[in-house]
């Protein structure tokens, strides 16, 4: 029985782990916009680093000031894809967001009990400065309401799991035996500031 | 026994049959800045062993310096890198690296006990003599950004793997132990000191 079910175990691991691509075509469908909207910011670097970075930093808050940002951040989004489209494409620029992945991170390796009202400030201002920049590849053909939504529902996913798996890690602070994760914490916002400066240094590079 | 053996070899083949290309050299935007990042501190010598001595040794000094010297380490080294990027000189980068290859190697080595300014300005200087040569090293062809994070997250891992080196102190025979890992880093560090200077004569 349990050589059976260890063979069972062998071979679903070697097709899963051998599967193609499904191609299913559901680009070729009316909600490939959608996806592309969604998929955008998350094969960017600068929108992975900084989304993380405040989704991180809003988890470490606690979930009374976080949860703020699960409506905040996504609606910033949309408002910035608006600008950027009105505006026609209007970016704020790489030295923008090397700055502000160098907030973020300090701010979480000082660990800056910041109040609710700068945070959501902090998440408009970032999901303006993104949502304009993802504007940059929105074609003529896109739909631009299904490419919102998506860039929205990707905002919306990204920050609340990164909060979530946050507050999880971090659990309670009373607990002295686990309070190495706070300190992980900070040292992984360190590695956010750091790459920030480094972002910094290759845009004004010669 | 034999149906066993067949059925194994069995699903070794469909294994086999079934696997797709590795791509396993795909070197080119994220991907490869990344790639290049993350085994740039692993694939120089020196860096690692200094790296991972700076970790040994906060762990051997204890608190303050087990947890603030994670957090600051790589933004100091950082803020060398960009320096780097910028071709900001500094004055003989290799000689520095591989003498703080030697400098903690020996402060492992013989339990060096300091206040924890003072190990701080030791490391923050090393760390930015470190970042700099990460930096000048850059890959023209990678993605600079994936590369940045990259070598920021294996100097941290680096560090941190040092910090698990160094919790061994808590026991007699460990700390022995890492205090011979400190003379062999120490030793490294003479090597590469020797290389660095012969090179700059």
């Amino acid at each position: 029985m349990r050589h059976t079910l260890g063979r069972a175990c062998v071979g679903a691991a070697a097709l899963i782990g051998s599967a193609p691509a499904a191609d299913a075509h559901i680009v070729a469908s009316r909600l490939g916009d959608f996806y592309a909207g969604a998929l955008h910011p998350l094969t960017d670097l600068q929108d992975l680093i900084l989304w993380i970075a405040l989704g991180v930093l809003a988890g470490s808050l606690g979930a009374p000031k976080g949860r703020w940002l699960v409506l905040v951040f996504p609606l910033g989004l949309l408002a910035g894809l608006v600008l950027g489209l009105t505006s026609g494409g209007v970016s704020a620029g790489p030295v923008a967001d090397a700055g502000m992945v160098v907030v973020l991170g300090l701010l979480l390796a000082a660990n800056v009990r910041i109040p609710t009202a700068p945070l959501c400030a902090t998440a408009l201002g970032l999901a303006l400065m993104r949502g304009a920049a993802n504007s940059g590849d929105v074609g003529s053909e896109t739909n631009r309401l299904l490419f919102a939504a998506g860039l929205a529902s990707a905002g919306y996913a990204a920050i609340t799991l990164a909060m979530a798996v946050t507050l999880a890690f971090r659990a309670t602070d009373a607990d002295p035996s686990i309070a190495w994760r706070g300190i992980a914490i900070r040292a992984f916002g360190s590695w956010i500031a750091a790459i920030g400066l480094m972002m910094g240094g290759f845009v004004l590079a010669p | 026994m034999l149906s066993r053996r067949l059925s194994l070899l069995n699903t070794l083949v469909a294994v086999l049959v079934l696997t797709q290309p590795a791509l396993a050299h795909e070197q080119a935007g994220v991907a490869g800045g990344l790639s290049s990042g993350l085994l740039h501190p692993l694939t120089g010598i020196d860096h690692l062993i200094a790296m991972v001595a700076v970790g040994i040794w906060g762990a051997q000094l204890g608190a303050p310096a087990i947890w603030v010297l994670p957090i600051t380490f790589p933004l100091v080294m950082a803020f060398g890198g960009v320096l780097g990027v910028l071709r900001v000189p500094l004055p003989m980068p290799e000689v520095a690296v591989a003498l703080s290859a030697l400098v903690l190697g020996a402060a492992v080595a013989i339990r060096l006990r300091v206040p924890f300014a003072a190990a701080a300005v030791v490391a923050g200087l090393f760390a930015i003599f470190h970042g700099h040569a990460h930096g000048t090293e850059l890959p023209s062809a990678a993605n600079p950004l994936a590369y940045g994070a990259g070598f920021v997250v294996a100097t941290g891992l680096l560090h941190l793997r040092g910090i698990a080196i160094g919790t061994l102190s808590r026991w007699p025979a460990g700390a022995r132990l890492i205090q011979g890992f400190g003379v062999a880093i120490a030793a490294l560090g003479c090597y590469f000191l020797a290389l660095s200077l012969e090179g700059a004569a």
